[in-house]
């Protein structure tokens, strides 16, 4: 890390991260659950066998092979030529996008906050590991993105760009899907960090990310309010992102209704992401990330 | 069902029924809320509003509740009243005895009280009248209060307040009670306004409601129709002793000497022993035994009656004073418990003969025992000082009318005093008829009395005619101008009256009943209830003070000839009056009245012939209001509402 950081970024940084979570960040990286082939050698394995370090396996020598990679010894004892093969180690390409649309600054504690600081430390994992990391954030397309991080030199940037983008506009998760899977390159894990409370679905749009390369993680972020509502009498909603009103007689029924509605949105979502190969993780904006980070995220395989 | 009130009901709807609606929709302006997203609540409403078909209905249930509390309210100032009775208005009048027996205590409650809630009640009965009502279809009344005197305590009205105030505002009185007048006066105020010749109305009579324990004395003489009068009865028990004579006389040889009599009557149905107090001026001088048996009961052969026992005392007292007999046993009515006698100082009569000269006149009052007769001639007497003629307690001018005379009490024969006629009449007449009860003529026969001549006498009609011949006044007794008049209108000298033994004891009763008027003897100082005290004053509009019994005073101011009048004297008592520095005259007004004291109350009375029963029950309410329940239900519809609105809220 360089001296001559400016204090305001390293400020920035901790507002999203403090020291300590920082540290036990230090000893996380991110983990692909398929061996993918990285443009750069990185200090990953890769299923691509190569010239790496680690053994994986021997193969029959046909013509043409690198006879550096003969294993001589076999060859003394069975007298026919085998092929060491070594697994080469790659990097990783991290894609977290994060939602700054008009709807996640609802909430007490809010969700963008939650979603900023989530991907601050998603981020944070990859960039000290030396995986190529991109962040975008979205709202109607995506408005702000940092592409090809490596290396904590890229932190404050990252916090800058973070906390510098305010949660505005309506939503156009399709749309944001689309730029992102367009200009994605290399392979790695997908990291989806919104509230997913699009009018318009998300179904297309997240089939856009779904790939063999990338590793989807789906978490949905819902503030305390909006998982048990807290409002009553005679009510007029209005939608933060496109001022939609529903008039509401809130009752304990139709908090019942609200509730089930929810669930099954949430359990849809979660169907939709598990029947396709994604991982999907509801949390509210309520509890504490390192929790999700340091729990949650180690046990599904994509932090370790 | 009976509408009071409809144009306020609907007034009221068209009012509060477009505020309700206006207010409803005011109310759902609502709280405006932001959330990240709309689309879960608009889902969750479909799906309350389709898995609820009677959501929208629960919605409005607060409406409809709401609409039910105001119908109930408009329905209340309506004022439905459920008609327990069929017809048009109808008219009462409540005839409520306040005589003496009226007093009589029912446990705490006098029956004038119990007689004044019942004819509440009616009141309360009748059906009324609303603020906005246009048909005229509620119940009048009028309220009469009655004893021998009649009262209209108020017209006909259907103002509940007013009546009830009139009926509370009944004064118990001592007085007799006697119907017939009330119930003239009462069909005198309930004449229908349209009635033919044969009193034949299209409106109904007026029902007659008569709250009294029963004993009225004129009964026969009440005529009602059938269904007309509708009694209530008042009254239970009998329990009363009552002194109905009594009477306190000096002896004329000795006057100091008094002997008092009193008779005491037991309506009760028990024997009774009990004390009789005597008391002078208020000092008790003797307390009496006496024993009354029960009162019998009407049978076979016989009418009937209380029992009775008479007790004389005999006290030797010089001066006035006045006496009370009391009897001491606690009973229902106080009023007839006692009776009171003014006993005036012994006096003896001064009298003025003004005659041309009259052997049998002058020999029958020098017979009266009187302590002065002076004699003048008419000459003498015109050119007297009015002054000096004060001192007399009575004139008597023979064949002499002077076209003026002072004030003074007179007893005149042949030419009638002036304004009293006095054309000759040259036919000889024999009286043919006289009041043998009154005073002046007690004992007197005038049936022999044959006049050769007499004067012909014009009297007012405040004039009393005490003996008549066949066209014109015989005798008559005229109070006129301050002064009292015995005229005989003939002179005793052209008639055979010297001759009758009647004449001497005419002029002794004259002597005594102008005298006794002049010192407030014994007629004139006991006095029954409503009849009226009456004192000469000095000069017209001077003032006197009058204290009645228990203390109450009044203020009178005398007549223009200088008499003070006072008629309410409806409470048994002595009544006192000052008048300047003279003496202050008392007078006794007592009830010894058998009838009022009788206190044992009818159940059946019979008006002339026809009996009518007292009603049984306590007046039925011909009507019954409903807003006091529809005011409830609106009262727990709007609670309903309240508790619908709150679970709905709840959360």
């Amino acid at each position: 890390m360089s001296p001559k950081t400016p204090t305001s970024s390293r400020r920035r940084l901790t507002e999203l991260l403090d020291g300590q979570f920082m540290a036990r960040l230090d000893g996380l990286d991110i983990f692909s659950r398929k061996m993918l082939q990285g443009k750069l050698r990185g200090e990953r394995r890769s299923k691509r066998r190569g010239d790496g370090i680690e053994f994986a396996d021997h193969r029959p020598y046909v013509i043409g092979d690198d006879l550096r990679f003969v294993d001589w010894n076999i060859y003394g004892r069975l007298d026919q030529l085998f092929l060491k093969l070594f697994l080469q180690e790659q990097d990783l390409t991290l894609q977290v996008m994060v939602d700054v649309s008009a709807s996640v600054s609802d909430g007490q504690p809010t969700k963008e906050m939650f979603l900023k600081r989530l991907a601050a430390a998603i981020a944070y994992v990859g960039v000290v590991n030396n995986n190529r990391v991109t962040i975008s954030a979205f709202a109607d397309g995506v408005v702000a993105q940092i592409a090809n991080m490596r290396g904590r030199n890229y932190l404050h940037q990252m916090a800058e760009m973070l906390l510098g983008t305010d949660s505005a506009g309506p939503s156009d998760f399709e749309k944001a899907c689309r730029q992102v899977a367009a200009t994605r390159v290399g392979s790695g894990v997908m990291i989806v960090l919104s509230d997913f409370l699009f009018k318009a679905g998300y179904e297309g749009a997240l089939r856009r990310l779904i790939s063999e390369k990338y590793d989807l993680y789906v978490v949905q972020v819902l503030s305390p309010q909006e998982l048990a509502p807290t409002f009553s009498g005679d009510l007029t909603l209005v939608d933060m992102e496109d001022d939609d009103r529903a008039e509401v007689t809130i009752s304990s029924a139709l908090l019942k209704y609200y509730k089930r509605n929810l669930a099954a949105y949430c359990n849809e979502l979660k169907g939709f992401c598990t029947r396709r190969g994604a991982i999907y993780a509801l949390t509210g904006s309520g509890e504490p990330v390192e929790a999700l980070i340091l729990n949650y995220m180690r046990r599904r395989g994509l932090l370790r | 069902m009976q509408w009071l009130t409809p144009t306020a009901g609907l007034i009221g709807a068209a009012v509060t029924i477009p505020a309700l609606l206006l207010l409803y929709f005011l109310k759902l302006r609502r709280r405006q809320v932001a959330v990240s997203s709309t689309f879960l609540w608009k889902r969750a409403v479909q799906d309350l509003q389709v898995n609820a078909p009677f959501q929208r209905l629960r919605r409005n249930i607060l409406l409809l509740l709401q609409m039910l509390a105001l119908a109930a309210v408009l329905v209340a100032m309506g004022r439905p009243v459920l008609r327990l009775q069929e017809g048009p208005g109808q008219r009462y009048v409540l005839l409520i005895d306040r005589s003496a027996s009226m007093n009589a205590l029912d446990g705490q409650l006098t029956r004038l009280d119990l007689a004044q809630a019942g004819a509440r009640e009616v009141v309360d009965s009748l059906r009324g009248q609303g603020a906005f009502d246009l048909g005229g279809q509620s119940d009048q009344a009028m309220v009469i209060a009655f004893d021998d005197r009649v009262k209209v305590m108020c017209n006909f009205t259907s103002d509940k307040e007013k009546l009830r105030s009139a009926v509370d505002a009944i004064e118990a009185g001592d007085g007799d009670s006697a119907l017939v007048e009330a119930v003239q006066v009462a069909r005198a105020y309930a004449q229908p306004p349209a009635e033919d010749a044969n009193g034949r109305s299209a409106e109904p009579a007026a029902g007659l409601e008569l709250f009294s324990d029963g004993q009225i004395h004129d009964l026969a003489d009440v005529v009602v129709r059938e269904g007309e009068l509708r009694f209530h009865c008042i009254g239970e028990s009998s329990d009363n002793v009552a002194i109905v004579a009594m009477a306190a006389r000096r002896s004329y040889e000795r006057p100091e000497e008094v002997t008092v009599f009193a008779a005491l009557a037991n309506y009760g149905p028990e024997p009774i022993d009990c004390d009789v107090q005597l008391s002078l001026d208020w000092n008790v001088l003797a307390v009496r035994k006496a024993r009354l048996g029960p009162r019998t009961p009407a049978g076979a052969g016989s009418p009937g009656g209380p029992g009775s026992a008479s007790v004389t005392f005999t006290m030797s007292h010089a001066g006035a004073g006045v006496i009370e007999v009391r009897q001491l046993r606690r009973d229902m009515l106080a009023a007839d418990d006692a009776a009171w006698a003014v006993l005036p100082a012994p006096k003896r009569l001064k009298a003025l003969l003004v005659s041309p000269g009259n052997l049998a006149l002058s020999q029958a009052l020098a017979s009266c025992s009187l302590a002065g007769l002076d004699r003048l001639t008419p000459a003498q007497f015109d050119s007297a000082e009015p002054a000096s003629l004060q001192d007399y307690d009575m004139i008597v001018l023979d064949r002499h009318a002077p076209a003026k005379l002072p004030r003074g009490r007179y007893l005149t024969f042949g030419p009638p005093p002036p304004d009293m006629g006095g054309q000759v009449q040259d036919a000889g007449e024999f009286i043919v008829d006289w009041s043998a009860r009154h005073p002046v003529l007690e004992y007197v026969d005038l049936a022999k009395v044959f006049a050769a001549k007499h004067y012909k006498l014009t009297l007012d009609r405040t004039a009393r005619v005490l003996a008549e011949f066949s066209d014109s006044p015989a005798i008559a007794l005229v109070s006129k101008a301050g002064s009292t008049f015995v005229v005989v209108g003939f002179d005793v000298n052209e008639s055979n009256w010297p001759f009758e033994p009647g004449f001497v004891m005419f002029c002794y009763n004259v002597a005594n009943f102008l005298g006794g008027a002049a010192a407030g003897g014994d007629g004139a100082g006991s006095l029954k209830v409503h009849q009226a005290i009456t004192v000469r004053g000095p000069q017209p509009n001077s003032q006197a003070r009058l204290i009645g019994p228990g203390g109450a005073r009044s203020e009178l101011v005398a007549d223009a000839s200088g008499v003070f009048n006072y008629g309410q004297t409806n409470r048994v008592g002595v009544y006192s009056v000052s008048v300047g520095d003279r003496d202050r005259e008392r007078f006794a007004v007592n009830l010894l009245d058998a009838g009022e004291s009788d206190i044992s109350p009818v159940r059946e009375i019979e008006l002339s012939g026809q009996p009518v029963q007292a009603v049984a029950a306590a007046p039925q309410r011909r009507n019954r209001e409903v807003w006091p329940w529809l005011i409830a239900v609106a009262m727990a519809l709007v609670c309903l509402e309240w508790v619908v609105y709150n679970s709905k809220v709840r959360i």
